[in-house]
């Protein structure tokens, strides 16, 4: 898609295995995106971004040394991070619950279910660029909104049954 | 004293313009772009079958050692079926549930089942007609076992 809006995207891919680094670059250049830069690890990864600019990260969850929890929980928490508000694309085969709810909890945008597909792939970007999530400040968690569907029929001004103090709306 | 700040999306800087978005989201959706990037995997599984079958080989030599056992399936189950090996992903991901479902319940993983797993991903991954009937009935019957395996182990627990 040349000329299009994807040309001026910077991505970030973060995944141990090479081949997969390999489809997922192949994939990202099909729809034009020509600015990709790669990373093994976590570790690694946090130096590609002290450097590099990225609109976009695809990270996969089970790395070593650092995951993509704590990764991710670095780039939202770190007083270092140059972007908290970065988007990031959780691409794992886990389906433990327990490891799904510590990245959501780490702030990760979306998730990619393995075995990957393009159009799986391909949704996930659309979605991010068409309907970027809140982010929310609290004591204990700082990321996208965790909650995607707002009630149509609810108006008052609390987000939780037990939200008993102020909410604050940017 | 607040509770949380909701940080709406026009606060925070957006990679794209909403006009730019919306044509994005477009193109990403289209039939082209879409068949363009099937192309791409299927180009791509020759090189990924051969990370598959590193991932066989490790899984292999791990035998034993459940933990690695653990993570050689798990990047299995994650590749295959994108490397063509849709019979081979299907069991690793049938040996992938039966450990975390043990795991759960706190009971030690049977060893015939793990070893009957590992011998069958190897089997699959080197088949030349790896997506065969053949290796539908295997997953199966590997399904049915790990599923039986992990029913005595919960009779077990419910005894004690």
């Amino acid at each position: 898609m040349p000329g299009s809006a994807l040309e001026r995207l910077s991505v970030l891919i973060v995944e141990d295995n090479q081949h997969m680094r390999s489809l997922l670059r192949s994939l990202l250049n099909s729809i034009g995106i020509r600015e990709i830069y790669e990373a093994g690890h976590g570790s690694a990864a946090l130096a590609v971004l002290a450097d590099k600019r990225c609109d976009l990260v695809l990270s996969d969850l089970s790395m070593k040394p650092m995951d993509g929890i704590d990764f991710t929980r670095e780039i939202r928490q770190s007083p270092k991070s140059t972007n908290p508000f970065l988007p990031i694309i959780m691409i794992t085969g886990h389906t433990e619950k327990h490891r799904v709810e510590a990245a959501r909890d780490a702030g990760v945008t979306e998730f990619l279910a393995k075995p990957i597909t393009a159009q799986s792939l391909f949704a996930r970007i659309a979605q991010i660029m068409e309907n970027p999530r809140a982010f929310v400040r609290c004591a204990s968690y700082f990321g996208p909104d965790r909650r995607r569907k707002a009630q149509e029929d609810y108006a008052g001004p609390w987000r939780r049954s037990d939200d008993t103090q102020d909410v604050h709306v940017r | 004293m607040k509770k949380a700040d909701f940080i709406a999306p026009d606060a925070y800087p957006q990679p794209v313009s909403r006009g730019d978005a919306a044509r994005i989201s477009r193109a990403l959706k289209s039939s082209g772009v879409l068949e363009n990037g099937a192309r791409v995997i299927q180009q791509s599984s020759p090189l990924l079958r051969m990370g598959v079958l590193d991932y066989v080989r490790a899984l292999e030599q791990a035998v034993g050692d459940l933990a690695t056992v653990f993570d050689k399936a798990h990047e299995i189950r994650g590749f295959a079926e994108t490397a063509g090996l849709r019979a081979t992903g299907r069991i690793a991901d049938g040996l992938c549930r039966y450990l975390e479902e043990a795991a759960k319940l706190g009971v030690a993983a049977d060893s015939a089942v793990v070893a009957l797993h590992v011998s069958a991903i190897v089997r699959a991954a080197h088949a030349k007609d790896e997506a065969s009937r053949m290796s539908d009935v295997v997953a199966r019957e590997l399904s049915a076992l790990a599923a039986h395996k992990l029913a005595e182990a919960k009779t077990g627990l419910a005894a004690n």
